[in-house]
């Protein structure tokens, strides 16, 4: 056993410790910082690049190595980067500044990407840039106009069910756009995403199957570029 | 002079061979404004002192702080010779290249241009654009070189030497306007030819006759040339404000010498000289080494005085020269310690600018009068169209633009080449003038009147009343509101229309026509005969009825209100923002054209993406937008189907100009502008033949790389088959469905059919659509044709054994059920009415059944084509055949696999079949009812813990359409710009670097007949696009220009998943293969601005982190 003074102390600045327990023992890898969440999303593939050493540890900061018995009745091996690549894998480690900064990030372009895809401006019916909502999530006393873009549906029922399915329907739909009633009722409609399945179940169940729906566009878009004229 | 009167242009403005209407055109710095300023300061507007410093038409402040000018501005300006009155009115034009539109606009309102040009930098390639957009406009250009003073005082040149150098630069611009000529010449050759020969073969055999003229012979060329001795050349300083032709001197001349003006005329200016002894002019002073006469007589006399004035500063011999000249120089001006000062106070005497300038104006450029025939015939057939095609009734009133005549009868005939944007501050109406003695009395009984409410309200108040305090509160909140809407009203900016008449006489309330640029007169003979815009009338695209508002002189920053403005002159008329966009025609008589579209020298291709800093302000910023596009001519606005709001300028000066005037003006919001988002589709390929360093792929071993095979085994999850061929097998989640999918690369051909004929497929979409319901959609039989050759032109280009069949199995087209992509039906004993069956409508085959769920695939297909796996763009060229669709559709089947409560415990309620029981169970009842069509079980929109079962084969397909789509090569398609590019012969390796570095690649290059001139055609990636115009320009010194259009999609060869798998790749890229890979770069850049996963590490070299914190 080394005795700890200043001098031979080495102060470990570029690590990560990945933990696991197993088998009742406690087991440590000696890692590279920022560098083990690139491994587990398959982005760095050199297992060299991630690991400081082929060692697995008990404690990583005492420098106390894990014994070879346990290492073997634990992952049923001795070699040793097996054991590491397990842990590597699926021991809880310390997420480091620069990966806890990109996955916050990541996190928020995904939150604004989502908002961006799903939404836009009631007004012109054209979806917002991802960087504008970005910049309204961020500064949030900003307001901007926003709305689930809606789907388009197209059902036509049969006229038996037609009166009394449309009431029904009526507080589920945003907006008709056609309607017609001749021999059966044919609407064409706007409504949110949202009430789909309500709708979908309301029309199989009340027409018993007879009457069809048809999602004419997931979202409600303009397409094509406008000349501001 | 004192300063002109209004009543004096306006008396002026009805004399209309005495009007000149001109533009000053020149490279950018070469002088224009200052030229301008002096011409303007013998009206006496501006202190003369200030000329050439102020730059009185740069009335913008970033035209002052830039020191360039950014917009074309006119004045009206008064000059009197030889006891003739002329109106001239003056436009000013900017001469940076971004701006050329402006010049376009200046241009077309004119009939006589001055081309300024700079007598050290001589031509350049902006001077060869005005030169050339006079030419096309067929207007009459003078020449003035400026800046003579710059070739004694900077390059300190000799009488002689500059004499040599004038005369260089005289042949230049000689050139130019020679090249101008001949390559008219030439086109009309050709025409000519063609014509010759289409006739030659009508004749079939005859003599052959070979004509090698050029024709150039013919064609008299001499009255284009610009010469000192013809009178259309002046020689300027325009700084120092001395200016003089020829003319002026020989005058001087024939009376000290008593040589006769005219042979003074014809000799001044060339190789003769003085023979002092024989009193002779002789011919001839090159080769006898004398001086030529225009250096003894003209120059020499300029020289001494700069080598008095400013060299030297030999008082003495510039108070000797001023007597003799008979001039008189304040003795303020002579003490001045900057000899600058003095000199232009002599000069300015001596030989006034705007004296030399004005009268070679008046002289040498038409009247608005002397209009020609062929330019009003050009004018007035717009696009291709001949003069002569057009209505009877239109070509009459080429008449009325000869006659140019301000009578009542004439119609009124008015061009709108721009509108611009005035403060309403500045409008005349709204100017603030000294008010009259009675407005002041009534002012003062009203404040008066005030103040005694006020007192008794205050009275009132003290009482206990209170319902009286609310009166004059409300009064007080009622103005402050009045107050409010009142700024508002102020701060909207008003457009003025920047006009010329070209016949008749437009009067204010007057009701007129507004043609728009697309409007076409064969309508009006439909209208009622002699109808005027006063009537009611029929709406007519792009013509509407208006009433002049108001009518404005234009003088610079000033307006001046009119009431009315005779025949040849320029105008502002406003209050027209609602009924013209960015130019029109304005006329009386319905069957006059619209004028010809202006040339632009310069297409926009610089484009941005606008956004506010604060998002809430998009309407102010949407408002801006299309204010802007209304204010300039050249500047394009557009919303792109991503949101995105585009400015497209014509260059970075450009934008600049039109970012401050959203800024400040139009939007006054904040903004920011950014890299606008680049559109990439995916698409798959065959299997390349080579590898990377062009080695055959079969032959080589490949090296075992173990990264390798790690991905292999996460690309796909578990569930999903994939054999060698890439086909793939997937299984919806609740076991019913089973889906087969290959993706097929499409031919090249193909894909274009299908994005030619968009509208063709999607109505035969909606005539499917239509048949599904049993009802008919009627087509027009040419439609049908078209379908018909649609479907021929396909099944010619899918020939092969792979595609036997295929056009027939089509089952849909995608995303948006009309995209470049194809779905196949593969499936063995499915057969479903095709999507041709628009076209077998008589024949009416076998009913072909559709299975149920049919619009589920077509709907995952759908999904799959809009985003692609690599990174979420829409697919392209891709042909998914759908070669296995196994359904386990019995019902009792579908239950036990989905083992759903809910469905158990519907049972029952089969057969009872309640039908208003609208509680859950009944969910279950209507699943395992038959549905109607098909006759066949809908087991599968039983609710199970999955959901509906639509919705899992629309997921399953989409999925297994997605790693169908994996299983092959993937390849991003770019979006290519066709490039056009003009460039002198020097430049041309630049333009290739600029090109090359860019990724662009050259399809061709020939040189323009007649000139120097090579076009280069070259297509370019939008990717690389931004910024190209300016690099360019800026390596080529602006030789160059490009002018971009979209073209198509290209594949970028290169794999994004490429990694180095033979001996030779790692030999030449090594293991990491870290050399850069364009569609790998593009695609992490789409991803990345997405929010998608890339692959990328946090950092890429472990041990180089920066190993100790910061404390230690």
């Amino acid at each position: 056993m080394s005795i700890f003074t200043p001098t031979n102390q080495i102060r470990l600045t570029n690590v990560a410790v990945v933990r696991m327990k197993k088998a009742g023992k406690r087991f440590e890898i000696a890692c590279y910082k920022n560098k083990v969440m690139s491994w587990r999303s398959g982005a760095e593939k050199d297992l060299d690049e991630v690991l400081q050493t082929h060692t697995v540890f008990v404690n990583v900061s005492k420098g106390q190595v894990a014994k070879r018995d346990d290492l073997s009745s634990a992952f049923g091996t001795e070699d040793l980067t097996e054991a590491c690549t397990q842990i590597l894998a699926k021991g809880e480690l310390q997420v480091s500044d620069r990966e806890r900064q990109s996955q916050l990030e990541h996190m928020f372009r995904d939150i604004a990407t989502i908002v961006a895809e799903k939404c836009v401006n009631p007004e012109t019916k054209r979806p917002y840039t991802v960087i504008l909502i970005e910049r309204v999530i961020k500064q949030l006393q900003q307001s901007i106009q926003i709305q689930r873009a809606h789907m388009r549906l197209r059902f036509v029922l049969p006229a038996r069910d037609g009166k009394r399915l449309k009431e029904k329907l009526r507080p589920l739909i945003k907006t008709v756009e056609n309607e017609d009633f001749t021999e059966q009722l044919e609407m064409v409609c706007l409504i949110d995403p949202g009430c789909f399945r309500d709708i979908d179940e309301l029309i199989r169940c009340e027409t018993k199957g007879k009457g069809t729906l048809e999602v004419l566009s997931l979202k409600d878009v303009e397409e094509g570029d406008e000349k501001l004229e | 002079m004192g300063h002109t009167s209004l009543e004096k242009i306006i008396a002026l403005q009805k004399k209309t061979p005495h009007i000149r209407n001109l533009c000053i055109l020149a490279h950018v710095d070469h002088g224009k404004t200052t030229l301008a300023d002096c011409l303007v300061a013998s009206n006496g507007i501006i202190s003369s002192r200030l000329a050439g410093k102020l730059r009185y038409l740069d009335s913008r402040e970033d035209e002052q702080i830039r020191g360039i000018t950014m917009k074309s501005s006119a004045i009206s300006l008064h000059y009197t010779t030889g006891g003739n009155e002329y109106l001239i009115n003056l436009i000013d034009s900017p001469g940076h290249v971004d701006f050329s539109s402006e010049v376009s606009t200046a241009v077309r309102l004119c009939d006589g241009a001055i081309v300024v040009v700079d007598a050290v930098e001589g031509v350049c390639p902006q001077t060869q654009v005005v030169l050339r957009q006079a030419w096309l406009e067929n207007i009459r250009p003078v020449l003035v070189i400026n800046k003579i003073d710059r070739l004694i005082v900077e390059l300190k040149l000799t009488s002689q030497e500059a004499y040599t150098h004038l005369q260089k630069i005289l042949e230049q611009v000689n050139a130019v306007t020679g090249s101008l000529f001949t390559s008219k010449v030439l086109e009309e050759r050709a025409e000519k030819d063609a014509e010759a020969q289409s006739s030659c073969t009508e004749n079939g055999s005859g003599d052959q006759v070979y004509d090698w003229s050029a024709g150039l012979e013919e064609t008299d060329d001499s009255d284009l040339y610009f010469s000192p001795d013809r009178g259309n050349v002046v020689f300027a300083s325009a700084i120092d404000g001395w200016g003089f032709s020829i003319h002026q001197f020989a005058e001087m001349y024939s009376q000290k010498m008593g040589i006769r003006s005219s042979v003074l005329l014809k000799t001044l200016w060339g190789d003769f000289y003085l023979n002092a002894k024989a009193k002779k002019i002789m011919k001839g002073a090159q080769s006898k080494g004398k001086k030529p006469l225009f250096v003894q007589l003209v120059l020499d006399n300029i020289w001494s005085m700069y080598d008095a004035v400013v060299t030297r500063r030999d008082k003495e011999k510039v108070e000797k020269m001023v007597t003799s000249l008979g001039l008189k120089v304040m003795s303020r001006d002579l003490r001045h310690s900057d000899p600058k000062v003095l000199l232009s106070a002599i000069c300015s005497q001596w030989l006034p600018v705007s004296q030399a300038v004005l009268s070679m104006v008046c002289e040498k450029l038409p009247s608005p009068a002397e209009i020609s025939a062929e330019r009003v015939e050009k004018l007035m057939s717009v696009g291709a169209r001949r003069f002569d095609s057009l209505p009877e009734q239109t070509q009459e009133l080429k008449k009325a633009f000869l006659d140019c005549s301000a009578d009542e009868t004439a119609p009124v005939i008015v061009f709108v080449s721009k509108m611009f944007a005035v403060d309403s501050k500045a409008l005349p109406q709204n100017k603030q003038r000294p008010l009259t003695q009675e407005e002041i009395a009534q002012r003062r009984e009203q404040a008066r009147q005030r103040h005694a409410e006020r007192q008794a309200a205050n009275q009132s108040a003290e009482s206990p009343g209170a319902g009286c305090i609310a009166t004059p509160i409300n009064r007080c909140i009622t103005e402050a509101l009045s107050v409010k809407t009142a700024v508002e009203e102020d701060n909207k900016e008003h457009f003025v229309a920047f006009a010329r008449v070209y016949s008749g006489v437009l009067r204010k309330g007057q009701k007129v026509f507004v043609l728009g640029p697309k409007y076409d007169p064969s309508l009006a003979l439909r209208l009622p005969e002699g109808c005027s815009a006063a009537d009611v009338l029929p709406s007519v695209p792009h013509m509407a009825c208006c009433t002049v508002d108001s009518l404005y002189l234009l003088m610079g920053r000033e307006l001046e209100e009119l009431d009315e403005v005779p025949t040849g002159n320029v105008l502002g008329i406003g209050g027209m923002e609602e009924f013209i966009l960015k130019s029109a025609t304005i006329s009386t008589s319905p069957s006059c054209p619209p004028f010809t579209p202006l040339n632009f020298e310069a297409t926009p291709i610089v484009r941005v993406a606008v956004e506010p800093k604060h998002p809430s302000e998009m309407p102010k910023l949407v408002r801006g937008m299309r204010l802007l596009n209304q204010a300039d001519p050249c500047a394009e606005v557009l919303i792109q189907e991503t949101g995105e709001h585009v400015l497209v300028t014509a260059g970075e000066v450009h934008l600049q100009r039109c970012l401050d005037d959203l800024r400040e003006r139009f939007a006054k919001i904040e903004i920011s502008a950014s890299k606008p988002i680049i559109p990439f589709r995916e698409t798959v390929i065959r299997p390349p033949k080579v590898d990377m360093v062009n080695e055959d792929m079969g032959k080589q071993q490949k090296v075992a790389v173990i990264h390798q095979v790690k991905e292999e085994q996460t690309k796909y999850p578990e569930g999903v088959q994939v054999d060698s061929t890439g086909l793939v097998t997937l299984t919806t989640p609740n076991k019913m469905a089973t889906v087969g999918v290959r993706a097929i690369p499409l031919p090249e051909e193909v894909t274009r059919l299908l994005e030619d004929n968009v509208e063709l497929i999607r109505t035969m979409e909606q005539f499917s659509l239509f048949a599904w319901e049993d009802k008919t959609l009627d087509i027009n039989q040419k439609i049908l044709e078209n379908i018909q050759e649609f479907k021929v032109k396909l099944e010619s280009n899918l020939q092969g054994r792979k595609w036997r069949g295929a056009v027939e199995r089509i089952w849909a087209f995608g995303p948006r059920r009309c995209g470049p992509n194809i779905l196949l039906n593969s499936v063995e004993g499915y057969r479903r009415p095709s999507v041709w069956q628009c076209l077998e409508r008589e024949k009416e085959t076998e009913k072909a059944e559709i299975r149920d769920f049919d619009n589920s695939i077509a709907s995952g297909f759908q999904l799959a084509t809009l985003s692609g796996p690599m990174c979420e763009e829409p697919l392209m060229g891709v042909c998914f055949s759908v070669e296995t669709w196994d359904m386990k559709l019995s019902a009792p089947l579908a239950q036990q696999d989905s083992i759903d409560e809910d469905s158990q415990t519907a049972e029952p309620n089969i057969d009872n079949q309640n039908e208003s029981s609208d509680t859950h169970e009944t969910n279950a009842s209507s699943a395992s009812s038959n549905r109607s069509r098909s006759g066949a079980e809908a087991a599968g929109s039983s609710v199970d813990c999955y959901g509906p079962f639509s919705g899992q084969l629309i997921a399953a397909m989409k999925e297994a359409c997605r790693y169908a789509f994996q299983a092959k090569p993937q390849r991003l398609m770019a979006a290519m710009y066709t490039c056009e590019i003009m460039a002198t012969a020097e430049v041309l390796g630049r333009v290739y670097a600029v090109l090359s570095k860019r990724e662009g690649r050259v399809l061709q290059e020939e040189m323009k007949e007649g000139t120097d001139m090579f076009i280069i055609k070259a297509v370019l990636p939008v990717a690389e696009s931004f910024g190209f115009a300016d690099e360019i320009r800026k390596r080529t010194s602006g030789l160059a220009s490009p002018q971009l259009v979209f073209s198509h999609w290209e594949v970028i060869s290169s794999d994004p998943f490429w990694v180095p798998t033979t001996e030779e790749e790692y030999l030449h890229f090594g293991e990491k293969a870290d050399s850069s890979n364009q569609a790998l770069k593009y695609m992490n850049a789409v991803r990345r601005r997405k929010g998608l996963y890339v692959e990328e590490k946090i950092v890429e070299h472990a041990e180089k982190q920066r190993t100790l914190s910061k404390n230690k």
